[in-house]
């Protein structure tokens, strides 16, 4: 995915994905079932449910967290992602 | 039209309780039945007649909205719906996390049951007729195993969350690409933005929901919304049938149009976006 870009920008540089409340989450997968991208992921080593691929995520999106009940995914502030997008591409010029 | 509401029952949950406490109060104000999820679920034809004749409300729980996808696969079009938890957040009032409702979670179902009946009861507005906007004549064609999408060639931009604007005499109007609603399937109800709302570029201007997913509309451009597609919002198969003409969602008075333009996107390139969008899935 190195060469995936979002608004000509390198998808790696824009840090927009899910994190997950472990305090909130109950386990539930609706958010690994939903997810056509794979950005979560279960681990036999591991019981919780991981932020595998963060990058695959795509940026703006928060379907995830609007499928989730216990309100257990959280998104960075879009306004500061903008901002940071806005940023890369004024120095890429 | 009567009312037929279904509420999640969620009996493992706060929500699923304050919930149901919303739907008997609102059933007792407004009038209307109240239709059981699980029978429902089970035995859909025991409602067939109930959902032809009246309108659907849903009064979901939690995010997991129960009530809202059984209304969507049964391809039943919403009239109104309201969720526990979004108005805990927008109302300001938080409920205890206990599964028989608290002092607090049940003036927070009195509060949300009363907005409900008050829109339930509202006159409908007479919208007025939306100004007539020719439609896209010229397509490109992304094709992906059997699924053709349609991209207009000219006066539209995109954004990458596959949203679309097109401006004509100073109103940018916006919706979703024939991508996105081929992906949403069949769009069970949009929820519109406040006209008056002032919108950031990428800023949410409503979502729309299938039995798939939530989607957030993400404005192509900032300004202020200043009409919604009513036709659309009654009437949400609309956008399915036609995302670039008549199921337009929203229309936005724009505040800095060639400052958005800059970071959208043609329909040639927009295309690409497709394209790669449809291989990775």
């Amino acid at each position: 995915m190195a060469d995936v870009t979002f608004m000509g920008v390198p998808r790696e540089k824009i840090p927009w994905f899910p994190t997950i409340d472990y305090a909130k989450c109950t386990f539930c997968m609706e958010c690994d079932a939903f997810c056509p991208h794979h950005v979560f992921e279960r681990r036999e080593s591991d019981p919780r449910l991981l932020v595998a691929n963060p990058n695959n995520c795509v940026v703006f999106c928060r379907a995830c967290a609007k499928t989730c009940g216990p309100d257990a995914l959280l998104f960075p502030d879009k306004p500061a992602i903008i901002a940071l997008i806005k940023r890369v591409r004024e120095e890429a010029k | 039209m009567k009312h037929a509401i279904l509420s999640c029952t969620g009996l493992d949950k706060p929500e699923g309780s304050l919930a149901r406490e919303v739907a008997i109060r609102a059933a007792e104000a407004a009038g209307g039945e109240i239709i059981c999820p699980v029978l429902l679920n089970r035995a859909p034809a025991r409602y067939r007649k109930t959902l032809s004749e009246c309108a659907l409300v849903i009064v979901d729980g939690c995010s997991t909205r129960c009530a809202s996808r059984l209304a969507g696969a049964l391809d039943a079009q919403v009239a109104r719906k309201v969720s526990i938890s979004d108005a805990a957040k927008t109302l300001r009032m938080p409920f205890e996390p206990t599964l028989r409702p608290g002092t607090g979670g049940m003036a927070l179902a009195q509060a949300v049951a009363d907005q409900l009946v008050r829109d339930l009861n509202a006159p409908a507005v007479a919208a007025e007729p939306p100004s007539v906007w020719e439609a896209p004549v010229e397509f490109l064609v992304v094709t992906h195993d059997k699924f053709e999408f349609r991209i207009p060639l000219v006066d539209y931009l995109f954004n990458e969350n596959d949203c679309w604007v097109r401006v004509s005499g100073g109103a940018a109007r916006v919706g979703i690409s024939d991508y996105m609603q081929q992906r949403l399937t069949d769009i069970s109800f949009f929820n519109p933005p406040q006209p008056g709302a002032v919108i950031e570029q990428f800023g949410e201007v409503g979502t729309l929901e299938s039995a798939k997913a939530v989607f957030e509309i993400v404005s192509p451009v900032s300004g202020t919304v200043v009409a919604v597609n009513a036709a659309a919002a009654d009437n949400s198969a609309l956008i399915n049938e036609d995302p670039y003409g008549a199921g337009w969602l929203v229309e936005i008075k724009p505040a800095s149009l060639e400052q958005d333009a800059a970071l959208l996107v043609d329909g040639a390139a927009y295309a690409e976006i497709v394209k790669r969008k449809a291989a990775e899935e």
